[in-house]
């Protein structure tokens, strides 16, 4: 449900709330991460709204990738919080966070190489009562019927996305376009609430970029909220409204594409062209 | 020759037992425990100390904590746990923050330490001397020195090891040993997946620590004797060329190499014949060892059984079909 104004109505640098819309489902304030010094992301905050897609824009080096690895847990802040559906998850570690659907996928393809595109999804499923070392070790009878539901629900995916012939093949195998996938697939048998993704298109092929975004659209369109670091721009003002533009560390920016276009400073910055 | 063949069986399942303890942390999940050896020390020190007498039984030539003289199966029931309960402290200090590569010099480290602490610390296990006079299991009971024994022994240490094998081949074959193939592959991504890497890590740093801590116990309740110079850190480096050359990742692959490599290799130069100067013949077989890790990882990384990749049947019930590595694409 894309958002019809031209500038979102909310001011998340001053820190308010949305006016009169719908509670954002993650939040974040005042939020900084810095190497020893150097401050790659710097007293950002923005909200992100349920059933948006949220564009994250910005030149190289601006420090998206790193907002979105401290937003997933990845890396911890050096300031700030950062709150999911209300709750305050800044001092959580990744893996919980993703357990309370807020999962992510890298800029790098992060495939389990040396497991099946099948495995890949089934590894991600939460809910196996064999996925445990006690569970495991009372074997196939106790999880048996947990691991065929999953399967059904992994080759459902796989369906969806078209990669049912390479169920079996080894996830090192596959192209950079079908890894790209494979890791929202994956990411999609959590069934988050808020999916991170971090240059989803980035070294993909043409026909694939098209099917990613394609994708990403009818997900939005089922509910799920989608925050997405992208070069491709005309992709994000196809599928980003509202956009956050960073440059050294900072959010410049938001609205929408058309409505940034319009700001000199972003444009200088980053829209050149 | 019963005594010959008995022995060469106690030795190959013990290190059966220790290879896939190591293929459970290395092959399946990518922890390189470089410090293995003190736990297979750990529980071959324990099961003595708990089945050994006071040290002034003897005459008092030795000298060493406990001397509790417990019956058979407490002694290696007390190895298993100690085993278990020495990972956590290792594991908390290397496995939580360093990477991969920094744990293994970690561990590399600490199996130097342990070995330099216990042979000058003479009071505690008898220092560089060790122990001996070890009692065997049930030999309060029955001859230790009869043929029938030894074979009893030896046969019973192969069932150990059997059971240990189905053991982990139900933890690997589980969802929850897909999840440790997802931590090796990938740990950052498997965290983002809600996977508590550490926790798994911790896991199977324990569930290996007590492998090898039984491994330890069978080896001393059979040799009877225990010290610093048969578990130094190089006795690590064999059983891992044991798991490369047989196949990481597949515990039929632990299997073989530990038949092949500490077993075999070590049977096979047993029998060459002297030449050069004293100590040439072990050299060289420092060398074949190390030469056969390289070879192994240059021309053939994946092992001699490489692991399988698990194929799902079409219909329900979704059995797992296992097929080699050279499968269908």
């Amino acid at each position: 449900m894309p958002v019809d104004t031209d500038v979102v109505a909310l001011n998340p640098v001053a820190g308010g709330e949305p006016a009169g819309g719908p509670r954002p489902l993650l939040v974040a304030r005042g939020v900084s991460r810095h190497f020893e010094g150097m401050h790659a992301v710097h007293d950002v905050s923005i909200d992100v709204l349920p059933g948006h897609i949220t564009g994250l824009i910005g030149p190289n080096g601006a420090g998206k990738s790193t907002f979105l690895a401290v937003l997933a847990g990845t890396l911890p802040v050096s300031a700030g919080t950062i709150t999911f559906d209300g709750n305050d998850i800044t001092g959580l570690p990744a893996f919980q966070r993703a357990r309370q659907g807020l999962v992510r996928t890298f800029q790098l393809p992060s495939e389990f190489g040396q497991l099946t595109v099948l495995e890949n999804l089934l590894a991600a499923a939460p809910t196996n009562r064999g996925d445990s070392l006690f569970g495991a070790l009372l074997g196939k009878r106790y999880w048996g019927a947990d691991e065929d539901r999953l399967v059904a629900q992994a080759r459902a995916l796989l369906e969806r996305f078209r990669m049912s012939p390479k169920e079996s093949d080894y996830a090192s195998s596959l192209s950079g376009g079908q890894k790209r996938l494979l890791e929202i697939m994956r990411a999609l048998m959590l069934q988050p609430r808020l999916l991170l993704l971090d240059e989803p298109m980035s070294g993909v092929h043409p026909s694939i970029v098209g099917e990613i975004a394609a994708y990403c659209e009818a997900l939005r369109d089922e509910g799920l909220t989608i925050l997405i670091v992208e070069h491709e721009l005309h992709m994000i003002e196809r599928l980003g409204n509202p956009v956050i533009v960073m440059a050294q560390g900072v959010v410049i920016g938001q609205g929408t594409m058309t409505a940034l276009r319009q700001q000199r400073e972003i444009v200088d910055a980053y829209l050149v062209g | 020759m019963t005594y010959y063949l008995t022995t060469l069986l106690v030795y190959a399942a013990v290190d059966v037992l220790a290879c896939l303890a190591i293929s459970l942390q290395f092959g399946y999940s990518g922890i390189v425990n470089f410090s293995f050896i003190i736990f297979q020390a750990a529980g071959a020190y324990t099961a003595a100390v708990l089945s050994l007498p006071k040290d002034t039984a003897n005459g008092g030539f030795q000298t060493y904590v406990l001397g509790l003289h417990l019956p058979f199966p407490v002694p290696w029931i007390g190895a298993i746990i100690v085993g278990a309960l020495l990972a956590p402290p290792i594991g908390l200090v290397v496995l939580r923050r360093l990477r991969s590569d920094y744990q293994a010099i970690a561990m590399l480290v600490i199996s130097v330490i342990a070995s330099l602490m216990i042979t000058n610390t003479p009071a505690f296990l008898d220092g560089a001397a060790g122990l001996s006079l070890v009692p065997q299991p049930l030999s309060d009971i029955f001859n230790p020195y009869s043929q029938s024994y030894l074979w009893v022994y030896a046969i019973g240490g192969i069932v150990v090891a059997a059971i240990i094998f189905v053991v982990v081949q139900r933890i690997i074959n589980s969802p929850y040993g897909r999840s440790l193939r997802a931590m090796r592959e990938n740990e950052l991504a498997a965290g983002a997946l809600g996977k508590n890497a550490v926790a798994l890590k911790m896991t199977v740093f324990v569930v290996g620590g007590a492998i090898a801590a039984l491994s330890g116990a069978i080896l001393v309740g059979f040799i009877t004797t225990w010290a610093p110079s048969t578990w130094l850190y190089p006795e690590t480096l064999i059983l891992f060329a044991a798991v490369i050359v047989g196949g990481r990742g597949n515990n039929y692959g632990a299997v073989l190499g530990a038949l092949l490599v500490p077993v075999g290799f070590e049977e096979a130069t047993r029998y060459l014949p002297p030449f050069g100067p004293p100590g040439l013949i072990p050299a060289i077989e420092w060398v074949c060892i190390g030469g056969l890790i390289l070879g192994f990882l240059w021309f053939r990384p994946r092992g001699v059984i490489p692991e399988r990749r698990r194929i799902f049947a079409p219909a329900k019930p979704a059995a797992v079909l296992e097929e080699s590595g050279a499968g269908r694409h």
